[in-house]
């Protein structure tokens, strides 16, 4: 349960979790299933959301937000600040901005987020819960480009079946097969499919078949679902993977009973929250460990150094800074010990807490700790419809647009990828949201350009908004170590911990994917004879060009690769475990470990990764603490 | 003793009774729900929610009701007229020292909501316990001392040993869920399982046709699902076995709105009756729109954008009825779809209920005339 800070320093823990996200939350509960083990778990944010009050006060924060971003829903807290797109600004060569949490030096800015709370960016994700293809584990040996991961699918695919259960997965495995994905046999989800929108409907009426070439093969158009974590109807043939019993959706995290969130009822108002917690977030996992009572939680609990024993390099404590109140930077300072130690508080922070701990410690640490830093950045493409397609029903996205040649190759995973990056492409039934706020924008355009009001002003937004398609491209992005996370004295944050300072530049072979992205859009425009109306602004802080064009590029918020994973010590930070080389007792989870993300969101193969570094986790504590071994 | 169902016609008029007596419950829980006023200041959230998770299950229990019909072969009957109660109105199980209204969220409101939904008590030494001048029994008792019925359900006028005069009738929903029960074995019994569950199993609604969140839809096809279905509604109404919780630990329904009472919430699977000990709550009894209690279409200005907003809602909620009707009908896979109207309902209510009437008095409110 909750625990103040002096009993939490009082005691020697078995696992010491930084974090509270989806894989600080899933090792919580896993290794809390063993009778004997304690953990603790920092979280640095505020702890209110635990409660369904907690829950209801973020929504009410994020109804009444003007910048409705992805931490709208947070309160500033310069304690544990966070990204925020309200802060960024266009960024000329060299410049920086430091106001920002993250320091960014022009020209690359990116407005990808995390959120510092408890529940981590599960508190804002979308809830897309993809599986990884075969050959984006190892990219290198076959197209060349990105890197290799120490495991290939085999390795990861019993996890990804129990990370489908834990998130509670709503798809169609057919689907998804059909689309290169692979499942054992007899698999299906926990949960049916989340229905296709209306919109997806009328727009897959004009668009199955459509045909086109690329890289010399011909690949055919369809729609097709999205595997989500959001609960749908249960799936009767589940039960046999599921002990013979139908799968129970988990409704929302409360401390009394509410009947809520047993349902998806496509609200369309997905991100951040969803209104009645039918989306899965780690706050459901990290209830499942407190309940056990073998597991705390110090909230307000900002970790800032990690401190080593000289000798075996082992973890020896982590220092940690707690806080009062988001408004006030006192605070006192703590040391919490365990036996194992788990950093589990997103790729930007796992590194910037280790970069940190180097500075004040004087230490040299792997030089790879930040290094490789990558995303999903997104273009978005955006037409009008010339009928009606009922924008604004179902969840935010319900289907995507692939592709299939018949060579078996996908627009996720073709011969292509020798040149430029793969995509998967999210229909949007928010319409233009993403691109400009829309509806209030389009609200605003009627009244202020249209001199629209009553029962007219009315009839041109139901007319505008229903038509309203949004394209978003989510595209693959390699590792680069030039693209990485640094900390540096003279950018503390309000609590004096270093802030992260971001490098993050889309390499070619994305902007490549995201070029032929451009086509693709106008091409799809043109088949629904749908009114393009993108156009990127030269003003925004993500533009950027490449061969003679402009694009806007957005933040994916699947921040990976700053602790990647790998075979030695020598070309990466961890093991295909997640735990350290250098230091025997300390594991660094989350999507910093994945060599490559491909065109899949990363929160999935976070789940998975860390289930099975549970078992590793478990089996370390087995033996005696003395005989960790290092490798 | 003589079970008060001993015939497959008194079976399915008890059945028939049971989905009025829970969608009864609907429209006063709603009104009282939407006249919550969204103030993020002084916010009843928590009492919001727990009125909405009884209201929620309270659907579930309709379903659930409608599938114990149609497993008998039974059509349930949504549309006739005086289905839905001419509110104030007593409930269709025939007690009588309460009447049910459509008015705000409020501490009578609370208690007529406790009423509805009140456990049933210890046993009695007598064969019935005397309160408000009216006796209430124990459903057996009800029929081994069956005259005449007044209506489908066995009600009538006793005198007592000392020669006062009482009215008896089911002490409370779950004595009613009781007789049916009994009912259920006994003509399990007397015609063979196979003959009594004739139903049409395309007419169950199936956890694939139903969407909530208020607990798992059973289907009806046997004496032993029968008796689940009853179970889970008695159980998530009343709690089970004289428990306030039911087996899988839910808060009784009665419990639940006690929590509002005392302003604090029960800790589940621990706390006695009564004696709530989790986290306090306020409850703001001022934060709500004043409905004037159970107006009626006729109270609102001819020709008024008020009167012409009821008219629609109850228009709107006679289809949502029909829809409801029409699934539960043979058609299971058409209830989902059915459940969209909910949201056009909701606001069709909430336009009532944020504006007062022009005579003064109160706000409007949606009237439930179905006729």
């Amino acid at each position: 349960m909750m625990v103040a800070p002096e009993q939490a320093s009082s005691r020697t823990y078995d696992v010491v979790i930084v974090g509270a996200g989806i894989a600080a939350a899933i090792i919580a509960n896993e290794v809390s299933k063993e009778p004997g083990v304690r953990t603790l778990v920092v979280e640095a944010g505020l702890g209110h959301a635990m409660s369904q009050e907690g829950y209801q006060r973020y929504l009410e924060t994020f109804y009444a937000a003007i910048d409705k971003d992805n931490n709208a829903p947070y309160p500033m807290n310069p304690n544990a600040d966070m990204p925020r797109t309200s802060v960024l600004k266009k960024l000329a060569r060299g410049e920086t901005n430091s106001k920002a949490y993250w320091v960014q030096f022009g020209p690359y800015v990116s407005d990808s987020a995390y959120s510092r709370v408890l529940g981590g960016t599960t508190m804002h994700w979308e809830g897309k819960t993809i599986r990884m293809l075969r050959q984006d584990f190892n990219m290198r040996k076959q197209y060349g480009h990105g890197l290799d991961w120490p495991i290939d699918l085999d390795v990861l695919m019993p996890y990804y079946r129990r990370a489908e259960w834990e998130i509670g997965v709503s798809g169609e495995v057919a689907s998804q097969r059909a689309l290169g994905v692979e499942f054992e046999k007899d698999y299906v989800y926990p949960m049916h499919e989340m229905p296709p929108s209306y919109l997806d409907q009328v727009v897959a009426k004009d668009l199955n078949g459509m045909k086109l070439r690329l890289d010399e093969q011909e690949y055919e158009l369809s729609l097709s679902t999205f595997p989500q974590g959001r609960n749908g109807i249960p799936n009767k043939a589940y039960k046999p993977l599921n002990g013979g019993t139908m799968f129970q959706p988990v409704g929302a995290v409360t401390f009394h009973q509410s009947e809520e969130g047993e349902r998806c009822q496509g609200n369309t108002n997905c991100v951040p929250l969803c209104p009645v917690q039918a989306k899965y977030d780690a706050r459901k996992t990290l209830a499942k460990a407190l309940a056990t009572g073998r597991v705390d939680v110090l909230t307000q609990a900002v970790a800032s150094e990690v401190r080593f024993n000289k000798s075996n390099g082992s973890v020896q404590d982590i220092t940690v800074k707690v806080y009062q109140s988001r408004e006030r930077a006192d605070h006192r300072t703590f040391t919490v010990r365990g036996k194992i130690f788990i950093l589990a508080a997103n790729a930007v922070e796992n590194a910037r807490l280790l970069l940190e701990s180097a500075v004040r410690g004087n230490l040299t640490l792997n030089e790879r700790i930040g290094q490789n830093l990558m995303d999903h950045p997104y273009l978005l493409a955006w037409g009008l419809m010339r009928k009606n397609g009922g924008v604004g029903r179902g969840p935010l996205v319900t289907s995507g647009i692939f592709g299939a040649a018949p060579s078996g190759d996908t627009l996720r995973n073709g011969s292509f990828r020798r040149k430029q990056a793969a995509f998967a492409v999210d229909i949007h039934n928010d319409g233009w949201g993403w691109v400009d706020g829309s509806p209030v924008s389009t609200l605003m355009d009627a009244v202020d350009n249209l001199n629209k009001y009553g029962a007219g002003l009315r009839q041109e937004l139901v007319d505008r908004i229903s038509r309203q398609l949004l394209l978003a491209f989510m595209v693959e992005m390699p590792a680069q170590r030039t693209n990485r996370v640094t900390v540096d004295p003279a950018y503390p944050d309000a609590l004096g911990n270093l802030r992260p300072k971001v490098t993050l530049a889309v390499p070619d072979y994305s902007m490549a994917g995201i070029e032929y992205a451009r086509t693709l859009s106008r091409l799809v425009f043109q088949r629904l004879g749908a009114e393009d109306f993108t156009n990127y602004n030269p003003q925004n802080y993500g533009y950027r060009t490449y061969n003679g064009h402009g694009y806007e590029i957005r933040g994916g918020n699947h921040l990976a690769g700053t602790h990647i994973m790998g075979t030695c010590g020598a070309d990466s930070v961890v093991d295909s475990y997640q735990k350290s080389w250098e230091h025997p007792n300390l594991y660094l989870v989350g999507a910093g470990s994945m060599p490559t993300i491909g065109t899949s969101n990363t929160t999935l193969t976070i789940t998975a990764l860390c289930m099975r570094s549970a078992e590793a986790i478990i089996k370390d504590l087995k033996q005696q603490p003395a005989e960790l071994h290092s490798h | 003793m003589r079970n008060p169902i001993d015939t497959r016609a008194e079976l399915e008029s008890y059945l028939q009774t049971a989905i009025q007596v829970e969608h009864a419950t609907i429209p006063p829980y709603l009104t009282a729900l939407y006249s919550l006023k969204p103030d993020p200041q002084h916010s009843n959230v928590a009492s919001f929610q727990i009125i909405r998770a009884v209201l929620v299950e309270e659907m579930l229990h309709l379903g659930l009701a409608a599938n114990l019909l149609n497993a008998v072969g039974g059509a349930p009957d949504l549309i006739r007229p005086g289905f839905v109660p001419n509110y104030p109105a007593y409930l269709p199980t025939g007690e009588t020292d309460f009447e049910v209204g459509l008015e705000s969220f409020s501490r009578r409101a609370i208690d007529t909501f406790l009423k509805i939904e009140r456990p049933t008590p210890p046993p009695a030494t007598e064969s019935f316990v005397k309160v408000n001048n009216v006796a209430y029994v124990k459903h057996e008792v009800l029929a081994t001392g069956r005259k005449k019925g007044r209506g489908m359900l066995p009600h009538f006028r006793a005198t007592t040993d000392k020669g006062d005069e009482l009215f008896l009738h089911f002490w409370s929903i779950g004595e009613f869920y009781k007789a049916i029960a009994a009912g259920f074995r006994q003509l399990a019994y007397n015609l063979t399982e196979k003959e009594l569950f004739i139903g049409d199993a395309g007419r169950q609604v199936g956890p694939e046709h139903y969407y909530s969140s208020g607990g798992e839809i059973l289907t009806v096809t046997n004496l032993q699902t029968a008796l689940q279905a009853i179970d889970l509604i008695s159980g998530q109404g009343e709690g089970s076995a004289g428990r306030i919780y039911n087996d899988k630990g839910e808060l009784s329904h009665y419990y639940r709105f006690d929590q509002i009472r005392q302003g604090r919430y029960y800790r589940v699977g621990t706390d006695l009756p009564d004696k709530p000990t989790g986290h306090a709550f306020e409850v703001y009894w001022d934060e709500v729109y004043p409905i004037r209690p159970n107006v009626k279409v006729a109270d609102l200005p001819p020709h008024s954008e008020l009167r012409e907003a009821a008219i629609n809602f109850n228009h709107q909620y006679k289809t949502f009825l029909h829809r409801i009707h029409d699934a539960l009908n043979g058609a299971p896979a058409d209830l989902m779809p059915s459940f969209a109207d909910m949201f056009t309902i909701k606001e069709a209510a909430l336009r009532l209920i944020h504006n007062p009437l022009p005579s003064g008095g109160g706000n409007a409110a949606a009237t439930f005339e179905m006729s």
